[in-house]
């Protein structure tokens, strides 16, 4: 058969893995064009706001809403007995009792911000009188806002749990204490990792309409996760998942917080349904933002390790304290995350670690970045750097000495496959320049300092399956559509996505239209957290695509009498699998299958579950996650010592990511991981009194701006994972999780300061140089 | 009250009670909705807009109060289907993520460069210093502001291609 | 609706603004609006009322721009900081006011923000407070007569809010042969600290030190001169000691007023650095 001419499809992007592609939504976002759920406008939204408890604990005596009801332009009003009264959570599968919030409050409010009520009116003056009108009455009860207050007997009790704890997640391995002894050098040291906010840019909003003649809602939603949304909403109202669907838009940031149903999300369905249909949108403030949504767990982290005189690490043992807010939300997991991370870092046998997640009167801790390990990755990485200097051995020769490596499991049953960690360490100690610096700048008041880190880029730890699905459909034309469930909330996904599907057809990037998030049309997908869409997501687009290559290849075999096994399609060309000579072109195959004879219609599918064993959480054992990546950070300061200022000079960071589908994405990923690791170090502190937050605005919560980033260096790591889509690992988190210890190793480098509770700022540095004095 | 405002070079007359920002103009009269706002405490960004050229905050400009004034949104900087090359820039070094800061940071760095197409890395970092991006990180913002450069005329100067 | 209904007064003329400044009210200036739209957005949102009356001084004649006459530099009221910090200014001592501008805000509020609404209406916010005193800036006032007044700097920052007078312009006595030190401790990226901008401004003759003026922000109470500081310089001489000795000679209350540790620590660096620049500094027009 002879070559046809080239595809109208043909371009530079003909094998699009391992190339950086532009985003697919680069021409929407930079004209301005690209629709958020924030600039949705349709005809008769109502506009929904919700009312708060201006209390951080009481009980709810009554809630009368008839002078509410009364005012013109108030087109529904709902609480909690319009409502079934079903409590949700982000945990119920692992841990059915931590499901303890209800979208509308009915008996007691716990945080300053608890939802009670939500209106829809006409406009937003109407909806905020409408607000002012509904009258609460509140029996105040006293209030517990400390960690280590909120667990003493005899605190207030803020759910049904005893002292406060929601959970206790024990973590045993071996014997620590009998090793301890053993042990030629102990180190004990309590650090205090802060409270901060994911602040995405595009604060949550969404849209409720209801349509009451089948009684089936649609909710458009700035969501990381539409169909852990849409289940929850399916639960709290009682319906059936196909009555429920749930749409994600460009979604402008998520950083954790948008991973779960909100109160809004149900209350502007319900709000919808009451006023006979009408769309209801609801958008957060950006101090509703601050204080409503979901915030980093503040941890006390308390650590022991006992090590050998050349290094070895022999035991650890420790406490996690965790403030869990409110309510449950990702506690659970972000706890779990929080200590059982460091079995991906370091080789242990015995270890004793048991956290607990504690309620308080402040608003509710979530998932953030990171999921517990910035708050691991400070404490652990700050104290391993101690005993080596305890020791007199090299940072980064006490790293290597513990390290895990790659084809190994760990005491935990974590099976790790590739593991670049010390190909990232020793990468990233010769670009920093690390043997010539470290101990040697202390005049000019410069340091160096290492953290290194690991990551689950394939986990399943909220549910029982996390599987994505994927559906590569191809048009008569030759075009392509993706359907995926996965959400992309600025990472790249789409793009990422069909650059895989594409690869796996066989076709150019440029045939593909990715649709995602859609819970009607697209398959399911647990959402953009936990840094596994490119490996869970990615691998499942990648068995879309083959699926459909199959398809494809079917028709050809079978129209050419050959067989199927010896052909395959790669850069736009059916091809003899043997010697890569070429039998037709992609086009030709595709008419041949839309053909007269054969009208095969070719619809590819995917559904990929990572290979993990159930965690048994009373010991913290099991292979949590397909995938895991790996990365060492090194951070080189300067310090004022006249002002405390210490300045970031340069952040080199070596990330073994498997195989980067979308090399600048992946730089984009670790470049803003890094900035927000800056910002945990240096100014990102959510501050509370009382429960309530003092800094909820830009001005009092500083992120990270344009002026005085250090240079950032990202050097990938390719250790080709086997079970990954073409390799790949993925990224998303983790570039953040040992940042803050590395810039705190270096100050300790730079001035001999040692700061244990973040952030980082001038005043601890005046005060820590001023006790060196003396 | 009928005001005139000049906004991506047509000529609107608004009929307006006195109140309303820009912002409010641009996003609900208007449905321009490229510009965004994430803050209403002129912290963010977002809602960056151009006024004469000037890198000004929409959400704190007083719509009648700029009687007359020639306004530039994002939706228009582009020629048709030909992006501006800050636009491009943006889209090329991977400077786009989520998009929601991105509006604003360009009508900045559009500001900037039409002034001055050869920034320092000082210049560029303060004259950002008033759009948030908590996706990027900035660097390859950074990096894309210097390539485009080399491709804008500065305004009232010869053409500076290097 | 992110404001309150209100009734906009567009003036053209210095002295249809004056006029209306003192007859209108329930009323607010409109400068550059950074500061004033956004409190009422806030104030609205908190449901609680907000002036009437807008005046804006956007369309008055011959209220902005930065001019030399003579010795003379003139600021007017309505000048974006950003002009000002575009704005050619002489080598030497005056140069300070470009660092002043540099360190205000973000750039779009630079855009907008004005030198008379940062003067008049940020309180003990006002980065230029400081700056302004130690340049003995004088300030100038309107009145609708057409008759003006002239206040002093240190008065300037007590009284402002209760003149009946529009503010219109500074000026800065130029052709000194002075030399400025400012520095400045800000809130925003690293410090929990309110602001603080401390100026000092001497002449320094073979290495004595004479016509010092200490401007001091600490953030908490309007922008004021601090006159034991003042006295003990203009009886020194420059050395190698003088800002640590200086350190001895503060007027404590400026200093210690709802000061945590490391605010004064900052307020003593910050004023020794100053002194120990000026030491070694070169004053304005000598090479």
């Amino acid at each position: 058969m002879a070559l046809t001419k080239k595809s109208k499809f043909e371009d530079q992007y003909i094998d699009p893995v391992g190339k950086s592609v532009p985003r697919i939504e680069g021409r929407g976002i930079v004209t301005g064009q690209l629709k958020y759920v924030f600039d949705v406008q349709m005809a008769n939204m109502l506009v929904g706001k919700m009312l708060r408890s201006p209390h951080a604990h009481a009980r709810i005596i009554s809630i009368d809403t008839s002078k509410a009801e009364a005012l013109p332009g108030v087109k529904a009003i709902v609480t909690a007995k319009d409502t079934h009264q079903i409590k949700f959570g982000s945990n119920e599968y692992f841990f059915p009792h931590t499901v303890d919030q209800m979208a509308l409050e009915a008996d007691k409010v716990r945080y300053i911000g608890d939802e009670v009520a939500a209106v829809a009116a006409i406009d937003e003056e109407t909806a905020d009188e409408a607000l002012r009108l509904i009258d609460v009455k509140y029996e105040i009860l006293p209030g517990v806002f400390e960690i280590e207050e909120a667990i003493k007997p005899g605190a207030p009790q803020i759910h049904e749990s005893l002292n406060n704890i929601a959970l206790i997640l024990p973590v045993n391995f071996g014997n620590p204490e009998r090793l301890m002894k053993e042990a030629d050098h102990v180190r004990e040291d309590k650090f205090w990792c802060p409270v901060a906010h994911p602040s995405p840019m595009e604060p949550h909003v969404c849209v409720g309409q209801w349509e009451t003649f089948t009684n089936k809602i649609t909710l458009w939603s700035s969501s990381q996760a539409p169909f852990k949304c849409r289940e929850a909403l399916a639960k709290t109202l009682k319906m059936d998942l196909n009555d429920v669907r749930v749409i994600k838009m460009a979604v402008g940031g998520g950083f954790g917080g948008k991973l779960e149903m909100l109160p809004m999300d149900f209350a502007a369905c319900l709000l919808s349904k009451k006023a006979g249909g009408l769309p209801v949108k609801i958008s957060l403030t950006r101090e509703e933002e601050f204080t409503t949504t979901r915030r980093k767990h503040g941890m006390i982290y308390k650590i022991k390790t006992g090590v050998k005189k050349d290094g070895t690490i022999l035991a650890m043992t420790g406490e996690v304290l965790a403030d869990g807010g409110a309510y449950c939300s990702y506690g659970p997991t972000v706890l779990a995350a929080a200590m059982m991370r460091i079995f991906m870092v370091y080789k242990l046998q015995h270890f004793r670690m048991t956290g607990y997640r504690v309620y308080t009167n402040n608003p509710i801790s979530g998932a953030m970045r990171g999921f517990g390990g910035v708050q691991s990755g400070f404490a652990v990485e700050s104290h391993m750097d101690m005993i080596a200097k305890d020791l007199g051995m090299d940072a980064v020769e006490f790293r290597l000495k513990n390290i895990t490596g790659p084809n190994m499991t760990t005491v935990n049953k974590m099976i790790l496959t590739t593991n670049g960690l010390r190909e990232c360490i020793e990468k990233a100690v010769i670009a920093s320049g690390w043997k010539e610096k470290r101990g040697k700048q202390k005049a000019i008041k410069r340091g160096i300092g290492i953290g290194i880190a690991a990551d689950v880029m394939g986990s399943k730890m909220y549910k029982s399956h996390e599987s994505a699905g994927a559906i590569v459909k191809v048009e008569e034309d030759g075009s392509v559509y993706l359907f995926t469930g996965a959400a992309d909330t600025g990472q790249g996904s789409n793009t990422a996505l069909s650059q895989i599907a594409a690869h796996a057809l066989g076709v150019s990037f440029s045939r593909i239209k990715c649709k995602s998030g859609d819970t009607e049309i697209t398959p399911f997908d647990t959402g953009s957290f936990a840094s596994r869409v490119t490996f869970i997501s990615g691998n499942a687009a990648l068995l879309g695509g083959r699926d459909a290559k199959l398809q494809v290849l079917e028709i050809v075999a079978k129209d050419n009498d050959l067989n199927i096994d010896d052909l395959d399609i790669k850069a736009e060309k059916v091809i003899y699998k043997k010697d890569g000579r070429v039998l037709m072109s992609f086009d030709k195959a595709l008419e041949l299958c839309y053909s007269f004879k054969y009208g095969k219609q070719i619809i590819g599918r995917g559904s990929y579950n990572p290979k993990t064993t159930p965690i048994d959480f009373r010991s913290g054992e099991g292979n949590v996650s397909g995938s895991y990546g790996f990365e060492a950070q090194i951070a080189e300061v300067e310090v004022d010592t006249d002002t405390g200022i210490v300045k970031v000079l340069q952040l080199w960071d070596a990330h073994d990511i498997g195989k980067a589908i979308n090399p600048q994405s992946v730089e984009g990923q670790i470049e803003g991981s890094l900035a927000m690791g800056i910002g945990y170090t240096f100014y990102e502190d959510l501050r509370f009194k009382n429960g309530r937050v003092l800094n909820a605005n830009f001005a009092g919560y500083r992120v990270p701006r344009s002026i005085g980033l250090p240079k950032m260096n990202s050097i990938l790591v390719e250790t080709d994972e086997l079970e990954g889509p073409f390799g790949a690992k993925g990224m998303g988190e983790a570039a953040l999780l040992p940042t803050a210890a590395a810039i705190a190793n270096a100050v300790e480098d730079a001035i001999g300061v040692r700061i244990k509770e973040l952030p980082i700022t001038p005043d601890k540095i005046i005060k820590a140089l001023k006790e060196q004095k003396a | 009250m009928n005001v005139n405002l000049t906004i991506n070079k047509k000529q609107h007359t608004l009929n307006l009670k006195g109140n309303e920002t820009l912002l409010e103009v641009l996003r609900d009269h208007l449905s321009l909705t490229g510009t965004k706002t994430a803050c209403q405490e002129t912290e963010c960004g977002t809602c960056t807009v151009m006024i004469k050229g000037k890198a000004v905050l929409s959400c704190i400009t007083l719509a009648a109060n700029i009687q007359g004034e020639e306004i530039t949104t994002i939706e228009g900087l582009a020629q048709g289907d030909v992006l501006h090359p800050v636009q491009q820039a943006f889209i090329d070094y991977g400077s786009v993520q989520c998009g929601f800061c991105i509006p604003g940071m360009i009508m900045s760095s559009v500001a900037l460069l039409e002034k001055n197409p050869k920034p320092t890395q000082e210049e560029i970092e303060y004259a950002l210093d008033g759009n948030i991006c908590r996706c990027a990180g900035y660097p390859k913002i950074f990096e894309a502001i210097h390539e485009a450069g080399k491709n804008i005329v500065s305004k009232g100067s010869i053409a500076s291609k290097s | 609706m992110l404001l309150n209904p209100l009734t906009l007064h567009l003036p053209k003329t210095p002295l249809e603004a004056a006029r209306l400044y003192k007859e209108l009210e329930d009323s607010k200036v409109l400068a550059g609006g950074t500061f004033l739209l956004n409190s009422m957005k806030l104030l609205k949102t908190k449901g609680t009322k907000t002036a009437r009356n807008i005046l804006s001084l956007a369309h008055v004649d011959g209220l902005k721009g930065v001019s030399f006459q003579g010795d003379t530099l003139t600021i007017k009221a309505m000048t974006r900081i950003n002009e000002l910090f575009e704005s050619p200014l002489p080598d030497g001592h005056l140069k300070i006011l470009h660092a002043v501008c540099r360190n205000i805000s973000t750039n779009p509020i630079r855009n907008m923000a004005t030198v008379g609404g940062n003067l008049t209406c940020r309180y003990t916010w006002t980065e230029m407070g400081a700056v302004m005193i130690a340049l003995d800036a004088k300030m100038h006032f309107l009145g609708p007569d057409g008759k003006e007044e002239i206040m002093a700097p240190e008065d300037f920052f007590k009284n402002a809010a209760r003149s009946e007078k529009l503010f219109t312009h500074v000026t800065i006595k130029t052709g000194q042969a002075a030399r400025t030190a400012y520095r400045r401790v800000k809130k925003t990226i690293h410090v929990d600290i309110p602001l603080l901008a401390i100026c000092v401004k001497t002449e320094i003759k073979g290495k004595k030190w004479y016509n010092t003026r200490v401007g001091i922000n600490n953030g908490v109470a309007f922008a004021q001169r601090d006159p034991i500081l003042e006295e003990f310089l203009n009886n020194s001489s420059s050395s190698a000691n003088l800002g640590e000795e200086a350190l001895e000679h503060l007027t404590k209350t400026i200093y210690d007023t709802r000061s945590t540790d490391y605010k004064q620590h900052m307020f003593r660096i910050s004023l020794k650095s100053a002194i120990e620049e000026l030491c070694h500094s070169r004053e304005s027009g000598n090479p």
